[in-house]
């Protein structure tokens, strides 16, 4: 099978077949389809997901030939595919650099942007479970957006959006991943914004749109920056203008082999993330890395919704149900993180980067988790969630270690089935109580709806973190990294002090700048080169470096490290609460949707009933994978050689294989402590959850008062005060005051006494707003911030432009326009509808003209 | 002969064709009258052509006389269609009924005097009444005494 | 040399020549019919349009012998003295009948001239053809009496503006003329005068040089008859659409009732 259709092929059919998928459905759907336009995306879906596989197939397949012919354990690979030269602009840019780390890359560099795919394990993963949920959620979208008008429209943006994603995911420069980055954002706008007419879905896609743009403003920037820094936006090495080709089975179309770049005799350009450079570890530090990795951290907090860019991903959920499953599991929001993941090596030139990235990561986890509590309706609990565990991945990342990076993609990977499950979940929820989705309106629907209870209730499970379901093991890698992360930081200092005292996770010792020249193995490769059909690819075998990388951690002293270990730690405590709080508000979702007294919303009278097989069939494949998920790819837990495959396969992505990255690879190992925290916090918080809401209600609701002040709030309100005026006693005596003229003296009095009392409950009436239930119900008050602090100035500054423009611009055009007709009106007079007097004029007119031409002539 | 006498000659006659037609034109508010003028007008350009053209021994001037001819009859006959529908529009051959072209706010002309019909200037001969006096369609003599 | 003074000079000269008098006798007569009230003011008129003839008549320059000046003098006198009675006659049948007399001078203008098809040509084209379908319309429009219109003129400020008008424009043409009377001398008869096979050369020429613009002018003719029976049927459409769907009268007139003509009849 492998052979069959060769790796090439699977890359570029895997987003072919989508686009192609989406082409037939928006030419012929409206048409010709109509209500049979899922097939034909259902059946793009599958293939690609089946080529998919196929590639993983064959990456596996490579890895192991490496592995078997290799001395060495690890090893990256990547294959290219280039299609064809987008882009050529001789001599666009001449880098002039005195940092030591592109010192090999100064001069003129050409502009040249390839439209070429690229196979490697991070890709072949992505691409993989990219497929697999969309295909899943296209099937569960046939049965529920049965009988939508805009049935086939919906079909054609869903193959658009995945072709957008699996081509974001597999191509080979900045620049496309930014075209693909926008047609992600403008595919994720149209299907939000699918039920135009509905005002509030029109808006969210506006609103997801917009706030997208400001993440896209600055990963524009960044890649402006990491042009003017390496002179280049590949991600792969290419040959150097002007330079041979060294032979033809090493470089075509101008992208070197790694066997050919190791020879010193061949110039080539290295890429950003090219094998050469990562090994080399030339990657400039400081604060152009800051630069760099804040600005690409704002362009993928605006994809994958974090802090304070994650307004927008609670108002998508006003798009139909598959689309945010669709949106939240695989194609939209796993793009950040994607990148984030990609751009590996450029955030370990940057430790205050990573550190932003965790930080960022654990704030929007805890404040996601914290709204999540109290919201009402069960897409948004689901959607805050998603913000939450996207922290999660984003503190993974940000821990800047091998099995922090790989813990964060592994959390992507599980969290598309669960959450994709969930999100279906809701859907069919949604579907059976006629489009009801606020839980205060139904309840106990267990009975009514079993195959959704029952998979809802494994993606709880799974979310929750319990184990042995897939979320168990995904969190729990990435608390412990985190922890890992801080306890290695503080070992770094006690060595620092002590420096004798040597220890696992030592980075310290001599900084070893390294070149490429001889310290890369050669590989022998059999057959790597293929031609098939007109697609020429090119392969790349990459071979581990031996010696040990500097670390970045060099460039910081031991206050920075101490305090970076304290604030690791401090991230992995944030981790445990948002932890606990996550399986909390997932399970009261759950109950309050499934437990309880049955209340079925009036929209749903006739039909509140399970799902159709084509709806509830994806639900169950995708709770066993929730359930499998974890237990088949992280083998942890295993007593003898435990390992963990899911790191080992996407440890070949060249930028988790060399250089820093792979220099912090530690052998895998079972955190039974962390385990059993994370696990008996997500068993407490789940038996919370059970206590106060299948339980007796009153607590919750003397809680609720409680935290709301509203003993306080009642005695000190304004209208509570108002009424003391009206006691019998203080009106006498102001009668009485008011006979004897001094009536201006009692309401004085009055007066002073109710501006003391407004004073001091002021404090009381705004802890009454501010009280932490209504925070987190109102969402910390950030869109209404927002509102104030960004559309509000900007809704001035349009009203100013429009009184500017309204009055002083339109004034002048205006008053100029009102020129002629005043100039006309005193030719008005002329106009008398004699005809004769007409003659006259002419006559007169001739006749001066006649004259002119004599006196002209005479002189 | 002496041509530069006779161009002179025929010039001076042809101009004063051309003022006379000129006057006519601007003075009197029959249209037909006023049309006809016009073509006096063009009499005395044709004079003026047939001068200059023997003068200078040339045919042009007289084959632009030529065309002139043919265009006043086609002229002649689009604006005798034109003022004939404007008669049955208006039931009057005075240009200054057309004065209601004018700009809105302009004041209208109105004949403040009309002098008196001269008996002298009845132009047809009355014949003398024979056999049985015609049944006069009262519609039709309301109009027409309008004319 | 300022323009200024040659052309004082100029009008100067002109002031003394019997020309410019004649031309302001005549201003005077065309005044004195145009807004005569009384019989009396218009028989002087005429007396001193005679008398301006007269004075023209004197101006004009001796064309060869005698014999010929005279019927020269009497074929211009035919076409002004048609020419001013058409402007000046009261009643617009008598102005086309006038005018038919102006024309056949016009006519004998150009046989004197040598130019015989155009004389002809004008003879039975304008006089033939044109006036008769003016008088044919004029009967057609104004069957009885003649209107008040006919019988005012404009305004009397409008009589002095024309006439100083024209009177500019004769003044023009007569500056400009003046340079001619200084040439006196006998020349030879053009050739296109005094040409035996006037009709042939004629012919010749315009077909061989304006060929084009006869068949212009040919569709033009063709187009201006379409175009005057398509005026005429449609403005009788209209006409009884404006009237509320009045029947057309067996005459071909409609009767314009009712008040959706401008300015109405009433």
């Amino acid at each position: 099978m492998t052979d069959l259709i060769p790796l090439s092929t699977c890359l570029v059919l895997i987003p072919a077949l989508p686009l192609l998928a989406a082409i037939v459905v928006a030419a012929f759907g409206a048409r010709l389809l109509k209500e049979k336009s899922h097939y034909v995306v259902i059946g793009a879906f599958a293939g690609s997901f089946l080529l998919s596989c196929l590639l993983l197939l064959h990456l596996t397949a490579t890895h192991a030939a490496s592995s078997e012919q290799g001395a060495e354990p690890t090893r990256g690979f990547a294959q290219v595919v280039p299609l064809w030269t987008w882009a050529h602009v001789d001599d666009a840019y001449e880098l002039r650099s005195t940092d030591p780390a592109t010192a090999p890359d100064v001069g003129p560099h050409d502009f040249h942007m390839d439209i070429a795919l690229r196979a490697d394990a991070l890709t072949a993963m992505m691409l993989a479970m990219v497929t697999f949920v969309s295909t899943l959620v296209a099937i569960f979208a046939a049965g529920y957006m049965h009988g939508d008008r805009g049935y086939w429209r919906f079909f054609a943006y869903v193959a658009l959006f995945v072709f957008s994603m699996t081509m974001l995911v597999s191509v080979t420069n900045f620049v496309l991943l930014f075209v693909f980055w926008e047609a992600v954002g403008v595919c994720s706008y149209l299907l939000i914004g699918f039920w135009y007419e509905k005002p509030p879905a029109a808006a969210a896609g506006m609103k997801a749109f917009l706030v997208n743009r400001v993440g896209d403003f600055g990963f524009a920037l960044a890649l402006f920056l990491i042009w003017s820094t390496y002179g280049t936006l590949n991600f792969h090495d290419t040959l150097a203008d002007g330079t041979p080709e060294p032979a033809a089975s090493v470089a075509l179309n101008g992208i070197v082999s790694e066997v050919a770049a190791a020879e010193p005799s061949v110039d080539v350009v290295r890429g950003v993330l090219g094998v050469r450079r990562i090994t080399a570890n030339d990657y400039v530090g400081g604060t152009v890395a800051l630069a760099i990795c804040l600005l690409l951290l704002l362009g993928a907090c605006g994809k994958s919704a974090q802090f304070p860019l994650h307004v927008w991903l609670p108002d998508a959920m006003e798009g139909p149900t598959p689309v945010s499953a669709l949106i939240h599991a695989a194609t939209m929001v796993t793009a950040g993180v994607y990148m984030v993941a990609r751009c590996t090596p450029l955030f370990m030139a940057s430790p205050e980067a990573q550190l932003t990235v965790a930080c960022v990561g654990g704030f929007t986890a805890l404040l996601a988790g914290l709204i999540a509590l109290t919201q009402y309706d069960l897409k948004r609990v689901l959607a805050y969630s998603t913000v939450s565990q996207l922290g999660y991945m984003f503190m993974a990342l940000g821990a800047g270690t091998f099995t922090g990076i790989t813990a964060g993609m592994f959390h992507l990977f599980t969290h598309a089935f669960f959450k994709a499950l969930l999100f279906l979940g809701a859907g069919s929820v949604m579907h059976a109580m006629g489009n009801v989705i606020d839980m205060r309106q139904f309840g106990g629907l267990r009975k009514r709806l079993p195959i959704t209870h029952w998979t809802f209730f494994v993606g709880c499970l799974a979310l929750a973190g319990v184990p042995p379901l897939a979320g168990f093991w995904s969190k729990d890698t990435i608390v412990a990294a985190v922890h890992e992360r801080a306890h290695e930081l503080a070992h770094e200092v006690e060595h620092r002090e002590h420096p004798n005292d040597s220890g696992p996770g030592h980075h310290g010792g001599e900084p070893v700048h390294q070149g490429a020249n001889g310290a890369i193995h050669h590989f022998a490769q059999d057959g790597a080169w293929t031609q098939d059909g007109t697609t020429l690819t090119s392969v790349a075998w990459y071979a581990e470096p031996e010696t040990a990388h500097r670390s970045s951690l060099d460039a910081l002293s031991k206050t920075q490290l101490a305090r970076y270990a304290s604030i690791y730690q401090f991230l992995y405590y944030v981790a445990l609460v948002t932890a606990f709080l996550t399986a909390f508000y997932t399970f009261r979702a759950f109950y309050l949707t499934f437990y309880g007294e049955e209340r079925i919303p009036p929209e749903a009278a006739g039909h509140a009933h399970e799902s159709p097989p084509l709806m509830w069939v994806p639900l169950v494949v995708l709770s066993v994978c929730a359930v499998l998920a974890g237990l088949a790819f992280d083998q942890t837990y295993l007593r003898v050689d435990p390992t963990h495959s899911f790191a080992e396969f996407i440890a070949h992505a060249p930028s988790l294989a060399y250089g820093a990255v792979a220099a912090t690879k530690v052998p895998y190992e079972f955190h039974l402590l962390v385990a059993g925290i994370s696990s008996a916090i997500a068993l407490s918080a789940l038996l919370i959850a059970t206590y106060l809401y299948l339980g007796d209600q009153r607590e919750i609701r003397w809680l609720k008062s409680v935290f709301d002040f509203e003993m306080i709030a009642r005695n000190l309100d304004v209208e509570a005060v108002a009424r003391w005026s009206r006691v019998g006693w203080i009106e006498a005596i102001h009668r009485q005051a008011s006979a004897a003229h001094l009536g201006w003296l009692t309401s004085l009095l009055g007066n002073v006494v109710l501006m003391i009392v407004l004073v001091v409950t002021t404090p009381f009436l705004l802890g009454r707003t501010l009280s932490p239930y209504n925070l987190s119900q109102r969402k910390f008050y950030l869109d209404e911030i927002y509102f104030l602090v960004v559309v509000l100035p900007l809704r001035t500054l349009g009203a100013v432009c429009y009184v500017v423009d309204r009055w002083v611009v339109d004034g002048i055009v205006n008053a100029i326009g009102r020129l002629p007709p005043r100039l006309g009106a005193l030719m008005r007079p002329l106009q008398l509808g004699l005809v004769q007097f007409y003659a006259l004029a002419m006559v007169l007119a001739m006749l001066i003209l006649v004259a002119a031409k004599m006196i002209w002539a005479a002189s | 002969m002496n041509e530069s006498a006779m161009l002179y000659n025929y010039l001076l006659i042809g101009g004063v064709l051309f003022a006379l037609g000129l006057i006519g034109f601007m003075v009197r508010r029959n249209m037909i009258v006023m049309f006809l003028c016009v073509e006096m007008m063009l009499q005395g350009i044709s004079v003026s052509l047939v001068a200059w053209s023997r003068f200078h021994d040339d045919w042009g001037g007289q084959m632009l006389v030529l065309f002139i001819i043919a265009v006043a009859a086609a002229e002649a006959g689009i604006a005798l269609a034109l003022i004939l529908m404007l008669f049955h529009q208006s039931g009057t051959l005075d240009m200054a009924f057309w004065q209601d072209l004018r700009e809105e706010d302009q004041q209208a002309f109105v004949d403040h005097k009309v002098p008196e019909d001269d008996d002298r200037d009845r132009i047809w001969p009355t014949l003398t009444p024979a056999g049985i006096e015609p049944e006069v369609d009262p519609d039709e003599q309301l109009h027409r005494s309008k004319i | 040399m300022t323009p200024l003074p040659l052309l004082v000079g100029q009008f100067d000269d002109l002031l003394r020549s019997p020309l410019c008098w004649g031309m302001m006798l005549g201003a005077a007569s065309l005044w004195l019919l145009f807004s005569g009230r009384s019989h009396a003011l218009r028989v002087m008129g005429k007396v001193l349009g005679g008398i301006s003839l007269m004075m023209l008549a004197a101006t004009l320059m001796m064309v060869g012998d005698w014999s010929s000046q005279i019927v020269f003098c009497f074929v211009a006198a035919v076409t002004v003295v048609g020419a001013g009675a058409a402007v000046t006659a009261r009643s617009p049948v008598y102005t086309a009948i006038w005018f038919a007399v102006s024309l056949l001078g016009t006519a004998g203008l150009f046989l004197f001239q040598g130019a015989q098809f155009l004389g002809v040509a004008t003879v039975v084209v304008y006089a033939g053809a044109i006036v008769v379908t003016f008088l044919f319309v004029l009967m057609l429009a104004q069957p009885e009496g003649h209107a008040p219109y006919d019988r005012i003129s404009w305004a009397t400020f409008a009589v002095p503006a024309a006439l100083v008008g024209a009177a500019a424009v004769m003044a023009i043409v007569l500056t400009s003329l003046d340079s001619l009377r200084a040439v006196d001398e006998t020349t030879p008869t053009p050739a296109i005068a005094g040409s035996s096979q006037h009709m042939a050369e004629l012919g010749s020429h315009l077909f061989a040089y304006h060929l084009v613009a006869i068949e212009v002018v040919g569709t033009l003719l063709m187009v201006a008859l379409v175009g005057a029976i398509a005026i005429v049927l449609q403005g009788r459409k209209s006409a009884a659409e404006s009237t509320g769907g009045a029947a057309p009268l067996p005459g071909g007139r409609v009767v314009p009732g009712g008040g959706g003509l401008p300015g109405g009849t009433r």
